[in-house]
C-alpha cells in the first residue's frame, strides 16, 4: 500500500501558486478540515447509507432505536415504527438476512496497473492510494443494487487507484498525464450518486483512477460587495455552509444530501436545493466554474450575472455528470444568512386539495423558502417515526387540537395530507409570508398544523435515508426516485404511477403489498418536482434488485407517459440512459456526443454516464 | 331448466316466491365504487363539463371562428348538454324496477346470469374506471343490465343510448334518464361543440369513475341478430382519457346477450323490408302489452373477462407523445386509433364467443335450407343434432338441455314460435306471419313471405359467425371446376369473400390469413375437407360439411349478385356514368329487381330483398372502389363504376347458381316500378 501526502493539505498553509488570488475586496477564509477524511471507512458506512455510528437497530425491547447523537432522533425509541413496517410491508422479526460483515482483499479484485503513468504520477507531489478498501468505497454511489454489492459480494470493478489532488493545479495534472498513458478517470465528490455514476464499467481494460475531490475544500475568498464566494469544488454541503455561516453568510443551496454531497457533484448533476424558492437550484447559483478537460480548462474570463456570448459554457458542464471533466473551482452566490427562521406545516383533507393549494401559492409566487406535500402515506410514516409513546396520532393531534380540534373533526385521517413549510426572511418578511401562504391554504381546506410538525418533516429528510439499511436486514428492499411534471398533470402522475407499481408488484408474485408513497417536493412556476418511495418485502423473491429495477422501469415509463422527466435533479447516470435519446431527441445525443468527441477524444472521463455509448465487449 | 347450471343462476327463481316490493326498497349492501372516486351528483357533473377546459376552449375557438360571442355559444353547449345528460337517481330506479320485475317475469322463463362475471365485476369496480359493452339486439338489453346490476348490489350503469330511439316517446325518454341513460345523437361528425362537450361528458365520468359506463360497440341495435361492424367514436372518445394519462386504466367488459325470442322480431323483419315501422311512442309500449302474454323463453347474460386497456395497448403505442400539448385538445395518434380498432373488433368478437346458441337458432339454420319444401320433425330432429355437433366444434356454445330427448327439445321450441312456423302431420312449414295493427298491412304476398322468412333468418343468424370462415373456405371449395384447388387460390377467394361479406360479417383487420388457417384447420379436422400438398381435393371435399355451410351463406351472395345487376342495368348519362344516388335509394331499386326475379321464381331466398344486406352490399362496393362517391349535403351519393362491378358480379357468379336474367330489360321495368309506386 503506498499513501502520500499532497503539498498542498487544506490543513497546511501551503498552497499553490494559483489556487488563490488575491485581492482587497475578498476575504480569504481560514480552513478547516473537510467532514469527509480520506479513508472515509473510518467514519463514513461502508456498505450503506451515512455515518458509521447512527443507524437504526431492533432494541432489546423489541422497539427501534435510533443509534448515535447527531440527529434529533438519535439515542430515541420509537415505539410505533416496528408495528408500522409489519402493517405496512408485511415485515417479520423472526426473518432476517444480515448483510456479509466484511468483503476481504481476496474478493477485490486487483488492480490494473498502468506502470508509465505510475512511474510519473509518483514524480508529481500529488497523494494517492491502492488501499483496496479505499478502492471499493469509490466504486459506486447508493442506489439499491449498489447497496446490495456490497451487502451480498463484491463489484466485478473497482478503481485501480484512488487520488487525492489537493488543488486545480493538481487535477490539471492528473488529467495530463491520464491523458498522456490513456488511463482512465472517474472523479467522486461526496459519493452519494442514486444513478450508477460511479460505477466503473465492467469492460474497461485501462487502468481507472478515482479522482477524489474532497480534499480540494477550500473556500479561496469571499466578495462581500458582489456577494461571491469562490469556492474549491470537492467541498462537502455541511462545511460550505458552517464556513459561510461563521462570517454572516450562506448560499442556501441544501439539497437533502448535502452532509455528504459536494458543491463539485452538484454541479455535474444538476442539483436542486430545498429552499430553491429563495436561493435558486445550482444552475441560478454558480456565477463562475473552472472544468478541467483533457483538451484543457474551460472558463469564462469574467464573473458576470449574466451574458450573451453564444450558447452558455456553463450549461455543457452543469449536468455532465463527469463525462467531460472535472469541476475544480466555483464561484457561487452568497447570502446574509436570514435573521428568521421558522417552520410550519399545513394540513388538508386530501392530497388533492393540497397540490391545489402549492399550485396556486406557486401561481401568486409566495411561495416561502420550502414546501413540500407529503401524501397520507407519508404522513403516516412519519409518525410511526415519531419517539414519544402514543398511538400514532395522538402526538399529532396534540399539536394543532388546541385551536383546531373542532374544525378538524371533519378530516379523514387515513387521507389527509401534510405540508411542511420553511420560512426565512425577516421578521417581518416571515410574518406576511405566512398570513398569505395560510391565509390561501384556508381556501383549499388547508389548517395550520404547528411549527413542532413541519420541523419533523425536515428532520425525517435527513433521518429517513437511514431506513434503507434497517430495511435490508429484514428482507425489505426500498429507494427513491423522483420526477418533475406540468401542474396539470402532477395528481393524474402521483395516482397512476403508485396504481402502477402496485399492480406491477401484484403481477410478479411479490406476496406482500409494496409501499409506495410520494412527496411534491418543489413548486415552480410551471410544474413541480415529485418524490417517490418505494419499498417492498421480497422474502420469497430469487432475485430482489431485478424485480426492483423491472418495477422501477415501468414505474418511470409510467411517469412518462404521464408528462413527467426523466430526472428532476438526480441525473442520468447509467440508469437511465435508455430515456435519454428520447429525452432529448437523436441530435440532441448528438450535440452532446460531439462536445465529449472535443474535449476527451480518448474518452478519458469513460464513467459511461450519459452520452457515453455502451462499448460492446 | 333449472335455478342453476353451469355456472349460471337464474336470477328470477327467488323473484317469483318472494314479494316484489320489498325487493324494491331492499338496502343495497356493499356496492363497489371505485376507489378514487368523488361522489358527485349528475348536476355537478353537469357542472364540470361545461366548466371543463375542454369545452371552454372549444367554446372560445367556435366564437372566433363564427363572429359570435362566447356567451351564445355557451348558451348552445349548454343546451346540447341538457339533451344530453342523465340524471340517475336510485328512487327512480328502485320505482322502475318494481314495473320491471313483473314484466320480466312476464316475459320470459328465465334469466340465467354467470355469477363468475358478477364477481368479477365487485372485484374491478373497486380498482379500474369500467366500461360495459353488451351486445344490442333489443331495447331490453338497456333494461336487462340496470336491473341485473340492481339485483347484485352493483353500483348502475350510465347508458350511452341513442337519441333518434327516444326522441318521440317523452315520457319513457325522461324515466330512462332517470335510470342512467344519456342520449347522443347518431351522427355529428364535424360538430365539434357538440364533440367537445360528449367527449368530456363521457371522460369525466369515467375518469372519476362515478358509475360504471355502458355503451353498445355495435352503435345500434342489431336487427338481424348478427353482430355489426363495431363503431370506433365512442370508445376512441373514452380512451383517449387513457392514452392521455388520465387514468392509470380502464378495464372494458364485453357482455354478450342471448334471447330465446326477441321481442321486437316482427318489427325488425318489416324494418330489413323497408315497411314503415311505428313511430316509437308511449302508445307503442303500452300496446306492446299484448306481448306480455307471449312466451319469449330465457335470457342468457353471460359477462366477459375483462379487457384492460393498458394490457391490451402495451407496445403498440407511447403515451409519451402526448405530453407536448395540453391534453384538452383532441388529438389521437394513427396508432392509437389503430389499437382503438382493433380493440372494438376483439369485443365483438369475445362478445360473438360467449353468446349463448338457443337450440332454436340451430333450428331455424335448418328451417332456412328447406323453407320450400318443408320438413319432418324426424329429419329436423336428426338434422339439428347433427348441426348441434358441428357447432360445438366450432367452440360455440349451444344451449341444449344435457337430460332431455332431442325430440321433445325441438318441439318445445316449435311451439315457442308458432308465429311463424305450423306443425300440421308431423310436417313443419311457415305461416305466414301477422303483421302488427300498426303496420300498413299489405296484400303483398312476397313481402309478407319474406317477412316471416327474415325473422326466421334472424334466428339462424345467431348462429352465422361460428361457421362464416369455414363457410367461405367451403364456398371456394363446392365452387371450384377443378379437381384440385391451390392453397394460393383458395386463400385468395377466402380473401375476396371477406372483402365483399365485410359489412354482413365482422372480420378483425389484419387478421385474415390466420382466420383462414384457423377455418382449414377445423374443415379438416371435422372430417369436412380433404387437403393434399399444396392444394384441396375437391370432389373429396364436397361433403354434407361444406354442401351445408354454403348453403346458409348462399343468399348473401346472391343478394350481392341482385345488387350487382341493378348497378349494370343503370344506364350512363353524365359523362358515360350513371346519375349518383343515395344509399338507400339504390337499395330499394335492386330490392325491386330481387322482388321480381323472386316473383318469377328464378330466385328462391326472400333474403334478397333484405335492405339491410343489400345496403350493406353497396357500402362494400363502395369500399371496393367499384362506386364512385360524392359527398351531397354531408351524405354520400353513389354511382356505380360499372368496369368494377360487373368483375365484381362475375366473381360472385363463380360461388353461387344465378339465374340467367337479360338484366337491361329487367333493369328498366325495375325502374318504372320505382316510379309508379311513388305517385
Amino acid at each position: 500500500m503506498e499513501t502520500r501526502i499532497c503539498c498542498c493539505q487544506p490543513e497546511t498553509s501551503l498552497r499553490c501558486e494559483n489556487c488563490a488570488s488575491k485581492d482587497a475586496n475578498k476575504m480569504v477564509i481560514e480552513q478547516q478540515p473537510s467532514s469527509i477524511p480520506k479513508r472515509r471507512q473510518e467514519l463514513l458506512r461502508w456498505n450503506g447509507w451515512g455515518y458509521k455510528d447512527s443507524k437504526f437497530f431492533i432494541n432489546k425491547n423489541s422497539h427501534m432505536e435510533f443509534t448515535g447523537e447527531r440527529y434529533r432522533l438519535s439515542g430515541k425509541e420509537m415505539p410505533g415504527f416496528r408495528d408500522w413496517m409489519i402493517a405496512t410491508t408485511g415485515l417479520s422479526l423472526d426473518h432476517k438476512a444480515p448483510a456479509q460483515q466484511e468483503i476481504t482483499a481476496a474478493e477485490i479484485p486487483s488492480p490494473i496497473v498502468n506502470e508509465s503513468f505510475m512511474e510519473e504520477l509518483k514524480r508529481t507531489s500529488i497523494s494517492f492510494s491502492d488501499d483496496p478498501q479505499d478502492r471499493v468505497f469509490r466504486a459506486h454511489g447508493h442506489t439499491l443494487h449498489e447497496i446490495f454489492v456490497l451487502r451480498e459480494g463484491c463489484f466485478q470493478r473497482i478503481p485501480d487507484l484512488v487520488t487525492w489532488p489537493g488543488c486545480h493545479d493538481d487535477v490539471v495534472k492528473l488529467v495530463e498525464l491520464a491523458s498522456k498513458h490513456n488511463v482512465v478517470i472517474i472523479p467522486i465528490g461526496g459519493g452519494t450518486s442514486v444513478t450508477g455514476s460511479l460505477m466503473c464499467p465492467e469492460n474497461e481494460k485501462r487502468m481507472i483512477i478515482s479522482l477524489d475531490t474532497t480534499q480540494m475544500a477550500r473556500i479561496l475568498w469571499i466578495d462581500e460587495k458582489n456577494l461571491t464566494a469562490r469556492i474549491e469544488a470537492g467541498i462537502i454541503g455541511q462545511d460550505l455552509e458552517r464556513c459561510l455561516g461563521e462570517k454572516g453568510y450562506c448560499t442556501g443551496h441544501e439539497p437533502d444530501s448535502m452532509e455528504f454531497s459536494s458543491l463539485g457533484g452538484w454541479v455535474a448533476t444538476r442539483a436542486s436545493g430545498m429552499k430553491k424558492n429563495i436561493y435558486g437550484n445550482i444552475e441560478d447559483l454558480v456565477v463562475h466554474i473552472k472544468t478541467v478537460t483533457p483538451r484543457g480548462v474551460i472558463e469564462k474570463s469574467c464573473q458576470v450575472p449574466r451574458i450573451s456570448a453564444g450558447p452558455d459554457i456553463h450549461h455543457f458542464i452543469l449536468g455532465s455528470e463527469g463525462t467531460l471533466g472535472v469541476v475544480t473551482e466555483v464561484t457561487m452566490k452568497i447570502r446574509p444568512v436570514p435573521p428568521v427562521k421558522k417552520y410550519g406545516s399545513i394540513v388538508f383533507p386530501d392530497f388533492e386539495s393540497g397540490v391545489k393549494c402549492l399550485h396556486e401559492i406557486a401561481k401568486q409566487r409566495c411561495a416561502p423558502a420550502s414546501i413540500r406535500l407529503m401524501d397520507n402515506e407519508q404522513f403516516q410514516f412519519g409518525h410511526a417515526l415519531k419517539p414519544e409513546g402514543g398511538t400514532i396520532f395522538t402526538q399529532f393531534l396534540e399539536g394543532i387540537k388546541k385551536l383546531y380540534i373542532t374544525k378538524i373533526k371533519g378530516f379523514d385521517l387515513t387521507k389527509i395530507a401534510v405540508a411542511t413549510l420553511l420560512f426565512e426572511g425577516s421578521k417581518e418578511d416571515v410574518l406576511a409570508q405566512e398570513k398569505k401562504v395560510y391565509e390561501i391554504a384556508s381556501k383549499f381546506g388547508g389548517l395550520p398544523g404547528g411549527e413542532e410538525n413541519g420541523l419533523r418533516g425536515y428532520m425525517l429528510t435527513f433521518v429517513i435515508a437511514y431506513i434503507r439499511d434497517i430495511g435490508f436486514d429484514y428482507y425489505i428492499v426500498a429507494e427513491s426516485f423522483e420526477t418533475s411534471a406540468p401542474w396539470d398533470r402532477v395528481l393524474d402522475l402521483c395516482r397512476n404511477t403508485k396504481d402502477r407499481i402496485r399492480r406491477e408488484v401484484k403481477e410478479r408474485g411479490v406476496q406482500f403489498p409494496p409501499y409506495v408513497t410520494c412527496r411534491v417536493t418543489q413548486t415552480y412556476d410551471a410544474g413541480a418536482a415529485v418524490y417517490f418511495y418505494f419499498g417492498f418485502n421480497y422474502r420469497g423473491q430469487h432475485n430482489p434488485v431485478a424485480l426492483y429495477e423491472d418495477i422501477e422501469h415501468k414505474a418511470r415509463e409510467e411517469i412518462l407517459a404521464n408528462g413527467g422527466s426523466v430526472s428532476h435533479h438526480h441525473g442520468i447516470g447509467k440508469v437511465r440512459k435508455q430515456y435519454l435519446q428520447k429525452t432529448v431527441s437523436e441530435p440532441g445525443v448528438g450535440m452532446m456526443r460531439a462536445v465529449k468527441h472535443y474535449l476527451d477524444p480518448q474518452n478519458v472521463f469513460g464513467n459511461g454516464n450519459l452520452m457515453i455509448p455502451d462499448s460492446k465487449l | 331448466m333449472a335455478h342453476y347450471k353451469d355456472g349460471y343462476e337464474d336470477i328470477l327463481e327467488e323473484r317469483r316466491h318472494k314479494s316484489d316490493l320489498k325487493y324494491c326498497v331492499k338496502q343495497r349492501k356493499d356496492v363497489p365504487q371505485y376507489k378514487y372516486r368523488k361522489r358527485r351528483s349528475p348536476e355537478e357533473v353537469k357542472e364540470h363539463v361545461i366548466h371543463s377546459d375542454r369545452v371552454k376552449y372549444t367554446v372560445e375557438k367556435l366564437a372566433d371562428r363564427l363572429h359570435v360571442t362566447q356567451e351564445a355559444v355557451r348558451r348552445e353547449a349548454q343546451s346540447i348538454l341538457d339533451e344530453m345528460a342523465h340524471s340517475l337517481n336510485l328512487k327512480a330506479v328502485r320505482g322502475f324496477a318494481y314495473f320491471l320485475i313483473k314484466i320480466f317475469k312476464s316475459l320470459f322463463r328465465r334469466i340465467y346470469v354467470n355469477e363468475e362475471g358478477v364477481r368479477q365485476l365487485h372485484r374491478l369496480i373497486h380498482e379500474y374506471p369500467v366500461l360495459l359493452m353488451p351486445t344490442h339486439r333489443s331495447y331490453m338489453d338497456f333494461l336487462l343490465i340496470s336491473y341485473i346490476f340492481y339485483e347484485y348490489d352493483l353500483p348502475l350503469p350510465v347508458i350511452a343510448a341513442a337519441m333518434a330511439d327516444f326522441s318521440n316517446m317523452k315520457f319513457f325518454g325522461w324515466l330512462l334518464r332517470q335510470c342512467g341513460a344519456f342520449y347522443i345523437r347518431r351522427s355529428f361528425g364535424t360538430d365539434e361543440l357538440y364533440w367537445a362537450i360528449f367527449t368530456e361528458y363521457v371522460q369525466t365520468q369515467l375518469r372519476n369513475g362515478d358509475q360504471p359506463m355502458e355503451f353498445f360497440v355495435e352503435g345500434t341495435r342489431s336487427r338481424t341478430s348478427k353482430s355489426y361492424t363495431p363503431r370506433i367514436g365512442m370508445l376512441a372518445a373514452a380512451l383517449e382519457s387513457y392514452f392521455k394519462a388520465e387514468l392509470p386504466d380502464v378495464m372494458i367488459v364485453p357482455i354478450s346477450i342471448s334471447y330465446d325470442r326477441i321481442l321486437e322480431e316482427s318489427l325488425y323483419a318489416f324494418e330489413l323490408l323497408g315497411i314503415p315501422k311505428p313511430k316509437e311512442s308511449a302508445s307503442g309500449v303500452f300496446k306492446a302489452r299484448s306481448i306480455l302474454s307471449e312466451d319469449f323463453g330465457c335470457v342468457h347474460f353471460f359477462i366477459a373477462d375483462a379487457i384492460s386497456i393498458r394490457q391490451f395497448s402495451t407496445g403498440h403505442i407511447d403515451r409519451v407523445c402526448h405530453a407536448l400539448e395540453p391534453r384538452y385538445i383532441n388529438n389521437l395518434t394513427k396508432e392509437e386509433a389503430e389499437l382503438t380498432t382493433q380493440l372494438a373488433f376483439q369485443i365483438v368478437r369475445e362478445q360473438q364467443r360467449h353468446l349463448v346458441i338457443s337450440p332454436w337458432a340451430i333450428m331455424a339454420a335448418i328451417l332456412m335450407q328447406s323453407w320450400e319444401t318443408g320438413i319432418s320433425v324426424r329429419q329436423l330432429v336428426k338434422e339439428s343434432d347433427w348441426l348441434k355437433r358441428q357447432a360445438a366444434n366450432m367452440g360455440a356454445y349451444v344451449d341444449w338441455p344435457g337430460n332431455t330427448s332431442p325430440d321433445s327439445v325441438v318441439r318445445h321450441y316449435l311451439g315457442l314460435h308458432t308465429n311463424i312456423l305450423a306443425v300440421s302431420d308431423d310436417m313443419v312449414m311457415p305461416r305466414l306471419v301477422q303483421p302488427s295493427a300498426h303496420v300498413k298491412v299489405q296484400n303483398d304476398h312476397v313481402m309478407l313471405n319474406a317477412a316471416t322468412n327474415i325473422i326466421l333468418s334472424s334466428y339462424r343468424n345467431q348462429l352465422m359467425h361460428v361457421f362464416v370462415r369455414v363457410a367461405m373456405v367451403s364456398l371456394s371449395i363446392n365452387g371450384c371446376m377443378q379437381d384440385c384447388l391451390s392453397m394460393d387460390n383458395l386463400y385468395s377467394q377466402y380473401c375476396f369473400l371477406e372483402k365483399i361479406m365485410a359489412r354482413d360479417f365482422v372480420f378483425q383487420p389484419g387478421h385474415t390469413r390466420a382466420d383462414f388457417e384457423q377455418a382449414l384447420l377445423m374443415l379438416q379436422h371435422s372430417g369436412g375437407l380433404c387437403a393434399s400438398d399444396g392444394g384441396v381435393l375437391v370432389k373429396k371435399s364436397i361433403t354434407k360439411h361444406t354442401t351445408f355451410y354454403s348453403q346458409m351463406f348462399e343468399p348473401f351472395l346472391l343478394a350481392y349478385w341482385v345488387l350487382c345487376q341493378h348497378l349494370l342495368s343503370m344506364s350512363g348519362s353524365v359523362h358515360g356514368r350513371p346519375l349518383p344516388r343515395r344509399l338507400k335509394d339504390l337499395a330499394r331499386d335492386a330490392q325491386v329487381l330481387g322482388k321480381r326475379l323472386v316473383e318469377q321464381e328464378a330466385i328462391k331466398h326472400y333474403e334478397v330483398l333484405s335492405l339491410d344486406i343489400l345496403g350493406n352490399g353497396l357500402a362494400t362496393l363502395a369500399s371496393m372502389g367499384a362506386m364512385y362517391k360524392d359527398k351531397r349535403n354531408e351524405e354520400n351519393w353513389l354511382s356505380p363504376n360499372h368496369v368494377m362491378v360487373s368483375q365484381i358480379a362475375q366473381q360472385l357468379a363463380a360461388f353461387i347458381e344465378v339465374p340467367a336474367v337479360q338484366v337491361t330489360q329487367e333493369a328498366c321495368k325495375s325502374i318504372r316500378v320505382v316510379l309508379t309506386a311513388k305517385i
